[in-house]
């Protein structure tokens, strides 16, 4: 009888796999630890004396024994060396989710998760100024005031301690050197000028809060003010029939492939990815001159966090001296920046790398809410191509 | 081919318990697709709050809605029309045409691939070639001193978008077509040219007839494919181009708008139109396979 | 056999290779300029001596191949049964298979976790533990909601191959013979189906490789989150990426091509040739 090649070496090639499968499947499945291994924080500063009550948080969390966060990209704000140190410090796990969710997705998570004592549920979330109170009013928060409680500004948390601000940044112009090869724009008016076409936004204003910002800065360039967002929007027609807009989506492989080589985007990614460049391009991060806009985004804790006590933990690691510093060596302004250089305990280094931002204004939340809804209903007869043309 | 199904009563009496075999079928469609889409179902009804309403469908009715709707429908429609017609004429290129058999097996296997070649990294690679400082758009601008853009081509519009798209509807189309060309026999080409038929007398009379459904089908299967697209779609325009999955994504997703309900009812506009869709295609198909017989 | 020109049939196959190969060559060539004023392959080194490349890469090569196993299982049977059968259910079989295309898939997976944090319960009785709570159950639940992704795709294949063969002569031919409705699915059917089921196949492979939204959500280490941050932040490692998953998901689609034709050669007909 002959030989059946075609039969036995499939048969034995699916059979190895189907192997492979069952091996590799079921023991190795446990969430892979993170791999670098980044040395944790330089010696704790500012630990107060009285450790003690922190000894019994401690315990609790290292009990519960991992913390599940959500929407954390280790670019950003150096999270990457933030969650390591944590690690590093109380030995727990951290369990990250969907590093590239949106402040709806974290706000989904929970809903989605209530009553999930599972690893899909997040423990805390890091949000837009605007989905503070819109989640306190929904019952998806708890509330939790850390150690440092007092030296956190008043206008950026809930007084009963739901939410909390955690960092902010300006907004500015990341431009590609190889690109604009004269001088870099100033300001925003001059983003308008031929040379710099090429301008390209770090989202879709409908979507992203750092999109939605950068049309609501340019309102206080354009001769307007922080309760009427019209000037911005009429900012973008202009800069779009200018032809300078680019209307895709701007990242860091967009600046240096040249299309957008005018991007407009934290100054804190602005910094992190012209870092993560190396001179390949040469990137310079402008903060533009007038129109100098803030934003600030908040901590809470999920209202079904399943590991309640690790999440505390990580609030308190987050706004002691050394988290802060953390977040600042990721180019981020800490909330609590005013109080630690008050202190004298911001290195100098530090110092001197963070761009100077005298000048930053922060809306109030009624005043973002107002201009969110302004922007999102106009922005597509702004700026939208114009579909009832196409062929 | 069909065979009648009306009569004895022993053969009706199996025929009502026939659809039991579509039960695990239904199960699992039950299990893992209906069930958690039904939150779609009830939560189009909810506002921000969770307040009941029908204010969610009220909005459908917008005018920046129904261009969605229409922008929508309008890319599927093209890129399953053209995809389908290109993609069927390399599914022939490379079953029909003895061309030989690694340049089929390559194809295939490539095709597998770019057919979910999507989102950033294919907008990114367009970008690169033909966007504004793309690689082809200067080289046209600085060697032949045709600068595309001038001429009215625009990467960030409704035609580069379509362009985009093909990249994974022509693949589909070969995918799926492919086999189906396979099951053209030989004998069916030989004895029409023995019997004097032309080339084109054959495809139009025997070879087209037949495939016509899967023709069809695979088509609908493009535009499926296209109108739930979101990932290119927004990685190239930067929602600009306002398509139905931008504004969900946008509702449901995003850090500014946060409707969700409206989200759902727009999903669930979705369905409709896809519902609509289907019922043309069974219709065409049904035109169709009288023109087999 | 009749010597056909080639000349239409190169003619398309060359024209869609300069279409696909161009933005390929594009991102190529951007992801060898990293280092600056050379090409090099650095932005590759970077992505290899990364360690979840490899393991993100690996999971969700075998959570596609669980997939396809499971799609096939389903599918087969299903469409057959639809052609042979039951022929007044297509529209309803279609209508459901087509559905996965306009539900997004976020609302799946959080559908998903809404009903599957729960037990599974009948009554007083527990069939099943949370899956969300358990390694294994939240990996079933992920290939469940590829498989639901890939219906679409699976089903149209599998349904246009049946379309390719005469369904009802074969069946009635193995059954004359004494097949079982076994026999004939596995012996009859399916080595009729090969070139079908192995687009579909590809199909799948390559979308539950990308997919994005549940193996996020689900909190599953899969190769499309990772791909997605990276793109995020860096410059040219996420071309150089774009470049290496897809020669990688090319070359493991070509070797599932070359198992299972086995010999080579076009689909048998039963007893035709």
């Amino acid at each position: 009888m002959r030989v059946r090649w075609n039969k036995i070496l499939p048969a034995t090639i699916a059979g190895l796999m189907l192997l492979a499968i069952l091996a590799a499947c079921t023991p190795a499945a446990t969430t892979a630890p993170e791999p670098t291994t980044a040395p944790p924080a330089a010696a704790d500063t500012a630990l107060p004396p009285e450790v003690d009550p922190m000894a019994d948080l401690v315990a609790a969390a290292q009990a519960e024994g991992m913390l599940t966060t959500i929407a954390l990209p280790h670019d950003w704000c150096n999270y990457g060396e933030v969650i390591e140190g944590f690690k590093a410090k109380y030995g727990i796990e951290v369990n990250e989710l969907n590093p590239d969710a949106g402040s709806g997705d974290e706000i989904e998570a929970i809903k989605a998760n209530q009553g999930n004592m599972g690893p899909q549920a997040p423990d805390v979330i890091d949000v837009g100024f605007a989905f503070g109170p819109s989640s306190q009013a929904e019952g998806l928060i708890q509330p939790y005031k850390v150690a440092t409680w007092d030296s956190i500004p008043d206008e950026v948390k809930d007084p009963d301690g739901y939410w909390y601000g955690d960092y902010y940044g300006v907004l500015s112009f990341m431009v590609n050197k190889d690109v604009v090869t004269g001088e870099n724009p100033q300001d925003w008016a001059d983003l308008l000028k031929p040379e710099y076409a090429g301008v390209g936004l770090s989202g879709d204003p409908r979507v992203s809060n750092q999109a939605i910002q950068s049309v609501y800065a340019a309102t206080l360039a354009n001769g307007g003010s922080l309760d009427d967002a019209q000037a911005g929007l009429d900012f973008f027609a202009e800069l779009n029939a200018a032809g300078n807009l680019v209307p895709a989506i701007s990242n860091n492989a967009l600046v240096a492939s040249g299309e957008t080589p005018i991007r407009i985007t934290w100054d804190y990614n602005a910094l992190a990815g012209a870092d993560g460049m190396a001179g390949n391009p040469p990137v310079e991060v402008v903060i533009p001159a007038t129109g100098r806009f803030g934003g600030v985004y908040i901590q809470a804790i999920s209202a079904y966090a399943p590991h309640p006590n690790a999440a505390k933990l990580w609030m308190e690691y987050l706004y002691s001296d050394e988290g802060q510093l953390l977040w600042m060596k990721g180019y981020c302004h800490p909330i609590r920046e005013g109080d630690m250089r008050a202190r004298g305990v911001v290195p100098q280094e530090l110092l001197d790398k963070l761009p100077d931002v005298t000048g930053a204004v922060f809306p109030t939340l009624d005043q973002l809410t107002a201009a969110a809804a302004l922007i999102t209903e106009n922005w597509d007869a702004v700026v939208g191509a114009d579909i009832k043309a196409a062929p | 081919m069909a065979v009648s199904t009306a009569g004895s009563p022993s053969v009706s009496r199996r025929l009502s318990l026939a659809w039991l075999g579509l039960l695990p079928f239904f199960l699992f469609a039950f299990a893992f697709l209906i069930a958690p889409a039904a939150s779609l179902l009830i939560g189009s009804f909810r506002d921000s709050q969770g307040a009941l309403t029908f204010q969610n469908f009220l909005d459908l009715s917008t005018p920046s809605i129904r261009n969605a709707y229409w922008l929508s429908i309008r890319v599927s429609a093209v890129t399953a029309v053209v995809g389908g017609v290109f993609g069927f004429l390399l599914a022939y290129a490379v079953t029909q045409a003895g061309l030989p058999v690694w340049v089929r097996t390559g194809l295939i296997t490539f095709c597998g691939v770019a057919s979910n070649f999507a989102g950033v990294p294919l907008a990114f690679a367009f970008i690169r070639v033909l966007g504004r400082a793309g690689v082809i758009s200067q080289m046209l601008k600085n060697d032949a001193g045709v600068d595309i853009y001038q001429l009215g081509f625009n990467l960030y519009s409704f035609e580069g978008l379509s362009l985009t798209y093909l990249y994974f509807q022509f693949p589909l189309m070969v995918l799926i077509m492919a086999p189906a060309l396979d099951g053209l026999k030989r004998e069916w080409r030989e004895a029409s040219a023995n019997l004097g038929a032309t080339s084109l007398q054959y495809w139009r009379l025997i070879a087209l007839p037949i495939l016509m459904p899967s023709i069809l089908g695979t088509m609908i299967l493009l535009f499926g494919n296209a109108f739930g697209a979101y990932a290119t779609a927004f990685a190239l325009t930067g929602g600009s181009l306002n398509l139905v999955t931008i504004q969900i994504g946008a509702q449901m997703r995003g850090d500014v708008l946060h409707n969700p309900g409206l989200g759902y009812a727009l999903a669930l506009g979705m369905v409709v139109i896809m519902g609509v869709a289907l019922g043309l295609y069974i219709w065409l198909q049904r035109i169709s396979e009288r023109w087999l017989r | 056999m009749k010597k056909r020109t080639n000349f239409w049939g190169w003619f398309w196959v060359l024209l869609a290779m300069v279409y696909f190969l161009v933005p390929l060559v594009g991102t190529l060539e951007f992801s060898l300029e990293m280092l600056r004023g050379i090409r090099s392959f650095a932005a590759y080194q970077a992505v290899f001596d990364d360690p979840q490349f490899a393991e993100t890469f690996l999971f969700s090569n075998q959570m596609a191949l669980l997939t396809i196993i499971a799609s096939l299982a389903l599918f087969v049977p299903t469409a057959y049964w639809v052609h042979l059968r039951v022929p007044r259910w297509r529209p309803v079989v279609e209508f459901i298979t087509l559905m996965p295309f306009v539900i997004p898939a976020i609302v799946l997976v959080f559908g998903m976790i809404k009903i599957y944090k729960n037990p599974v319960v009948i009554g007083p009785v527990m069939l099943l533990q949370a899956p969300t709570n358990s390694v294994l159950g939240t990996n079933a639940l992920l290939v469940a909601g590829y498989v639901v992704l890939a219906m679409p795709y699976m089903y149209r294949a599998v349904d246009t191959g049946l379309r390719a063969m005469d369904v009802r002569t074969l069946t009635e031919a193995a059954q004359s013979l004494g097949a079982g409705w076994f026999t004939i699915i596995v012996r009859v059917i399916l080595p009729n189906l090969r070139a079908a089921l192995l687009s579909g196949a590809l199909l799948t492979f390559a979308i539950v490789v990308g997919e994005l939204t549940l193996a996020n959500f689900l909190d599953r280490p899969a190769f499309g989150p990772y791909l997605w941050l990276l793109g995020q932040h860096r410059a040219y490692e996420p071309a150089a990426l774009s470049i290496i998953s897809f020669g990688l998901t090319w070359a493991a689609l070509g070797m599932i091509y070359l198992v299972s034709r086995g010999r080579g050669g076009q689909a048998q007909v039963a007893g035709a040739r």
